[in-house]
């Protein structure tokens, strides 16, 4: 379980570059908040971030979580996806 | 044959960009095959882009040639593309870069190609975009999805707008700090006003033109709009956005009303019960300042609260996240069978911080 979440973790770093275009986003711990301070995502690249989840995974998070509080940090966001997975 | 989609009605389904395959489509013939003297433009769907560009809709080109072929074609037009694709990727990945790029998603974008194999790679990857044949898209003139019922002085800057945009961003990748370092660094002006009567097409404009960052999750009919701005004790807001490498003009609005207005959620509960935004805005702070102020203005009015009614679609997803980050919340149980709910935000504590690049009435 824990090597799943850690896996998607890794596998979100690289989504979040290429959804940013920021490499340093590959190193971020998984206690990084992810929407305004920390990884500073913002409404487009976090609705990027989430179609690419949704492609990958066969997550919808923007449908299972009215207030999105799984995007609070990359470790948040990436246990929601493997307890789907 | 040709025939505008079942759900052409559908006011939803404007289409914002067109991203127009080059070889025997906007050209009629191959440009490799004769780059000394390339072929001419099919003058019908040339004509086509321009009425549609002439109507604020944006063009791009997604081509398997050089780029000096859509420079080639931009002379034909007269034109500038919003954006230019050329390269030997999948049609599907140049579609997605230019919707990264001009910050529009799938779902209001339009793709003609003669090639019946690069029109299904698209359609399965991309279910959002109108996929057209050349013949389809020479008709598409008069279809609902390509006639915005407003087109403002803003709507016919849209090309310029955008070209700003690939400018900004070209800046944006090549600048190391964070995002509001960035903003600021590019001297983003957003200016919060009341609204005037001459702001009202506008406002009609971003009613049927914005999905992603509106809180009524579809377009506004008009009737409905005229009640809510004459509403008494309506308080209807402007955001225009401007930075050095242009001026984006009136981008968004709310209305915001004081609980002594609109009793229905409870006392001390201040309503915005319409926010919407157009997506060039995104990414540039702008929605985040304006629910900002929206809770700093409940606040100072002696609201304790403030109340986001929203219908949630899986298109306005950009809205929601911006309400996350400025920490409003609903409760799920709430929400109706067509999506309808309520976000709430304590107005104690710590409210969201508005930059210093926000002029808002009580400062400039």
């Amino acid at each position: 379980m824990t090597t799943d979440v850690d896996r998607v973790a890794d596998e979100l770093r690289a989504l979040l570059t290429e959804v940013t275009g920021r490499d340093e986003l590959l190193d971020i711990p998984a206690t990084t908040t992810l929407l305004g301070g920390g990884a500073g995502l913002d409404s487009l690249a976090g609705t990027l971030l989430l179609r690419q989840v949704e492609r990958r995974y066969g997550v919808d998070v923007a449908a299972e979580d009215l207030n999105l509080d799984a995007l609070e940090t990359l470790g948040t966001l990436a246990a929601f996806i493997a307890a789907r997975i | 044959m040709p025939s505008a989609p079942a759900d052409a009605g559908a006011a939803d389904a404007v289409v914002k960009c067109v991203v127009w395959d080059i070889d025997n489509t906007l050209l009629d013939g191959v440009y490799l095959e004769s780059e000394e003297q390339p072929p001419p433009a099919d003058p019908v769907l040339l004509g086509v882009l321009r009425v549609l560009a002439g109507r604020g809709i944006l063009q791009a080109v997604a081509s398997r040639n050089p780029p000096a072929a859509a420079d080639y074609v931009q002379r034909l037009a007269g034109l500038d593309f919003a954006a230019a694709e050329c390269g030997w990727d999948a049609k599907p990945a140049a579609i997605g870069r230019i919707a990264a790029d001009l910050g529009i998603l799938p779902d209001a974008m339009a793709f003609v190609d003669d090639d019946m194999v690069d029109r299904a790679e698209v359609a399965a990857a991309l279910p959002g975009v109108l996929v057209l044949t050349p013949e389809d898209a020479a008709e598409a003139v008069s279809w609902p999805q390509f006639s915005p019922p407003a087109v403002t002085a803003e709507a016919r800057r849209r090309g310029q707008l955008y070209a700003d945009r690939r400018r900004r961003q070209a800046a944006a990748r090549e600048f190391g700090g964070s995002r509001a370092e960035f903003l600021r660094h590019v001297g983003t002006r957003v200016t919060i006003a009341p609204a005037t009567a001459a702001d009202l097409p506008r406002l009609h404009e971003l009613s049927v033109r914005t999905h992603q960052l509106n809180s009524a999750g579809q377009p506004v009919p008009a009737a409905e709009l005229a009640k809510l701005l004459s509403s008494a004790g309506a308080q209807v807001t402007t955001v225009a956005l401007a930075d050095d490498f242009g001026d984006d003009g009136l981008v968004g609005t709310a209305i915001l009303m004081g609980s002594a207005i609109d009793r229905r959620p409870g006392p001390g509960v201040a309503t915005v019960p319409l926010v919407m935004m157009s997506c060039r805005a995104l990414g540039r702070g702008v929605l985040d300042a304006l629910l900002a102020w929206l809770c700093r203005s409940a606040a100072a009015a002696g609201a304790t609260e403030l109340a986001v009614p929203c219908r949630v679609t899986d298109r306005n997803v950009p809205f929601r996240l911006a309400l996350a980050a400025a920490g409003f919340r609903a409760d799920p149980g709430t929400v109706t069978a067509d999506g309808r709910t309520l976000f709430r935000r304590r107005l104690a504590g710590d409210l969201p911080s508005l930059p210093d690049f926000v002029v808002t009435p009580g400062r400039s």
